[in-house]
């Protein structure tokens, strides 16, 4: 059954040609859309940073209307770091617009032999010369075109000097650093040498059934509003998370090799609060508005989310905050995933200290713990590729080769994708998830966050098992897992933020299908959106068995599971990765 | 008339949703008769409505379609009107919005102040008209540009806080 099909926008790079059509008709908007359009229409085996790769832009029916957060737009494309699918959300503005724009997916196919830009107002819709903007970051990028185009409210998503580099894991940004992150698809827009999407849109968002629409969109309001972590979010957005693993004993400091990190206070939530953080900022229609502006004394910048606080300070071991917010506002700028660069950076540091590598081996660079020309040059370098840098751009897998058997042993990375800044050990279900998401290494594709509130009554609710709420039980995770990779693929396809709908876990299948009813104007049920998704589902993992996955990839990093944690709240915990995988299987019924 | 305190403001543009679902019952910006100006490079940004000023530039239009009402907002004699979008030209601060061949001017949702009662932060507050925009009559630029031109004015003062240690919660 069909419940949604939206306006496909196909553009041509290697010939210019801008033709107009429908998305798939089976999907529910965002990346159920993308997933069976890269399923249906991609080649197996073909090089994701050739003109052959598609590179797929979604939004959904949802997205820019009433309902608070519907901002997100989907990235999808072969992943140039996993070989396999790759996609990516970013928040911010430039969904909404390009919803308001009419479009509800862009396809870009081929190559450009020069650089462009890809002009939308509406339907006049214009590939452009984008010669001026080659080399320069995200922000400059984003001013530059605005600047030209006299539109100080244009929306911009842009690739940096990464991304035209084509590092594997370069992002693309909107609004100057919201970011879709994960998976190089910056990289898949640079091979095909667009160098930034450009819209602007006005036509009106409107339900076909106003008053059951606008029902679901107060129950999200007071869910939200009556939520415990209300105002900690409001507060401290995701980095409030920082002394909840500390609490748990799941910090990855100096790499995994400690789980407790002593110089806690001086890189916390609170701290960055205290002396960096100016503003709070958010994304469309958001009433929780979690993201902040940083100011320090060498820059500032929207951020830094937990991932990059975290990743460039404790996983680095640097107890230096305004060191790595400053590295956070430069790796936005230059197009990096923050995630994957901390990880580099990280697992370099302790190939150094294992004496795996030296410092000759990396151009002279100090990989000492905490070490500022490490945190600030390496990042330059990956974006640029000069030096050890082109070598680091390929990511920790392919690195890792070229260093060695004992080097490889120390990365921290699942079917090339590089992990959080959380101990996969301590936690279970993200254990869980990491091992077997259709992403590689990624604890975002949906959030087992009850595990990490411990909340009984919720795991009832939503697996059937009280188990599943506990973090260190084994028991339960696969239902869990299961549950939360349905409400992320939910997520992304309403196109709404996942700290709201999964972390905070206010959207349910109910409250979904009024959304997508009251919105459409037909009867949409919870059963429904659920069946989508669990097709989809499949269809992502058809993707990649098409591209050659093994069941024994569905695993962590041997790290993880031989050896247990060295200290603090989980000491001695590994992880029965088998035995996970195994219950997920069942769920899944493979 | 809407003033907007731009310390306070985060740019989530709920005050643009409310806006046009009140008016329209749907969601576009452009359909808002407050504008959100952001400047994404220096983290400033503001909400931007008609403030009734007391220069009023707009209410010279050529078919005499603009008055001034009780409140001191803007008055559209939408028979009287030719769309030819002098009046969103020549706002000082780019407070007139323009669609499907109509200016839209802020008219307080009849009293219900729609925006208002959205803004999650408590930026948005009601304030008399008649604040003098003068030093901004001479602003160039189309509406947008100047609506940005304004957002920078704020900003200055601002950006000197932060550059002098003011942190979210001094």
């Amino acid at each position: 059954m069909s419940i949604c099909s939206g306006n496909s926008l196909r553009i041509d790079l290697t010939t210019h040609e801008i033709s107009r059509g429908l998305t798939p008709d089976n999907g529910i908007g965002g990346r159920t859309w993308n997933s069976v359009t890269l399923l249906d229409e991609l080649k197996p085996g073909i090089d994701p940073l050739g003109p052959e790769n598609l590179l797929c832009i979604s939004v959904g029916p949802l997205t820019g209307s009433e309902l608070i957060a519907t901002c997100r737009f989907i990235a999808s494309a072969k992943s140039p770091l996993t070989g396999y699918l790759g996609d990516s959300g970013a928040r911010g503005f430039f969904a909404p617009e390009l919803r308001w724009a009419g479009h509800d997916q862009i396809v870009f196919t081929g190559a450009s032999e020069r650089w462009v830009y890809l002009f939308i107002d509406n339907d006049r819709i214009e590939i452009r010369d984008a010669s001026d903007l080659v080399g320069l970051d995200i922000t400059e990028t984003t001013v530059q075109l605005r600047s030209e185009l006299r539109d100080p409210d244009i929306q911009v998503a842009a690739i940096g000097p990464a991304g035209e580099n084509l590092v594997r894991y370069a992002i693309i940004s909107c609004n100057l650093t919201r970011a879709a992150g994960r998976t190089g698809m910056g990289a898949v827009m640079g091979s095909k040498k667009l160098k930034a999407i450009v819209v602007r849109g006005d036509r009106p968002v409107r339900p076909v059934h106003p008053e059951r629409f606008r029902a679901a969109c107060a129950l999200l309001q007071s869910n939200i509003e009556g939520h415990r972590q209300f105002e900690s979010r409001r507060k401290y957005g995701t980095t409030r998370i920082m002394d909840s693993l500390a609490e748990m004993g799941v910090l990855p400091a100096y790499h995994y090799r400690s789980a407790v990190y002593a110089d806690l206070e001086k890189v916390s939530a609170d701290a960055l609060r205290r002396d960096h953080v100016v503003k709070s900022k958010a994304c469309y229609n958001c009433n929780v508005y979690c993201s902040r502006y940083n100011y320090t004394s060498y820059s500032e910048g929207e951020g830094p989310e937990y991932e990059a606080q975290a990743g460039f300070t404790i996983k680095c071991g640097n107890s230096d905050l305004e060191l790595g917010v400053h590295a956070s506002n430069i790796v936005n700028r230059l197009g990096l995933d923050c995630i994957s660069t901390a990880e580099v950076i990280a697992w370099l540091m302790e190939c150094r200290h294992e004496h795996v590598i030296s410092d000759s081996d990396v151009d002279g660079i100090d990989l000492s713990w905490g070490s500022r020309d490490a945190l600030l040059r390496i990042p330059n370098m990956i974006a640029h590729r000069q030096g050890i840098g082109s070598l680091l751009a390929e990511g920790t897998r392919r690195a890792a080769e070229k260093f060695g058997t004992n080097a490889r042993k120390l990365t921290a990375e699942v079917k090339g994708l590089e992990l959080f800044s959380a101990d996969p050990r301590g936690i279970k279900g993200y254990a869980l998830m990491n091992a077997v998401n259709s992403r590689g290494g990624d604890h975002y594709r949906g959030e087992p966050m009850i595990e990490l509130t411990g909340d009984e009554d919720l795991a009832v609710r939503r697996v059937g098992n009280p188990n599943a709420a506990h973090r260190l039980a084994e028991d339960g995770k696969g239902a869990l897992v299961n549950y939360a990779e349905h409400m992320g693929l939910l997520s992304d396809s309403m196109t709404i933020c996942k700290n709201i709908s999964c972390c905070m876990d206010v959207v349910d299948f109910d409250l979904a299908a009024e959304a997508y009813s009251g919105l459409l104007g037909r009867d949409v049920t919870a059963h429904d959106l659920w069946n989508v998704c669990s097709r989809v589902s499949q269809v992502e993992r058809d993707f990649n068995l098409r591209e050659g996955l093994r069941r024994e990839e569905d695993t962590l990093p041997s790290r993880f599971i031989d050896v247990p944690i060295p200290d603090g709240p989980s000491k001695g915990t590994t992880v029965d990765i088998g035995r996970l995988v195994k219950d997920y299987y069942r769920e899944k019924g493979w | 008339m809407i003033h907007c305190d731009a310390v306070l403001c985060v740019g989530c543009r709920m005050c643009e949703v409310a806006c046009s679902t009140f008016h329209f019952g749907a969601v576009s910006p452009a359909l808002s008769r407050i504008k959100v100006t952001k400047l994404e490079a220096i983290g400033i940004e503001v909400a931007i409505a008609c403030m009734g000023c007391a220069e009023k530039p707009c209410i010279e239009c050529p078919t005499e379609a603009l008055s001034v009402g009780a409140t001191g907002h803007i008055l559209l004699e939408r028979d009287l009107c030719n769309a030819c979008e002098i009046c969103v030209e020549v706002c000082p601060v780019g407070a007139v919005g323009f669609f499907d061949e109509e200016p839209l001017f802020c008219d307080l949702c009849g009293g219900a102040t729609s925006c208002i009662d959205a803004c999650p932060t408590n930026a948005l507050s009601s304030r008399d008209a008649g604040v003098s925009l003068a030093a901004y009559l001479e602003v160039a630029g189309l509406a947008r540009e100047k609506r940005a031109h304004y957002a920078e004015q704020l900003a200055a003062p601002i950006r000197e806080s932060w550059k002098q240690g003011v942190r979210v919660d001094s």
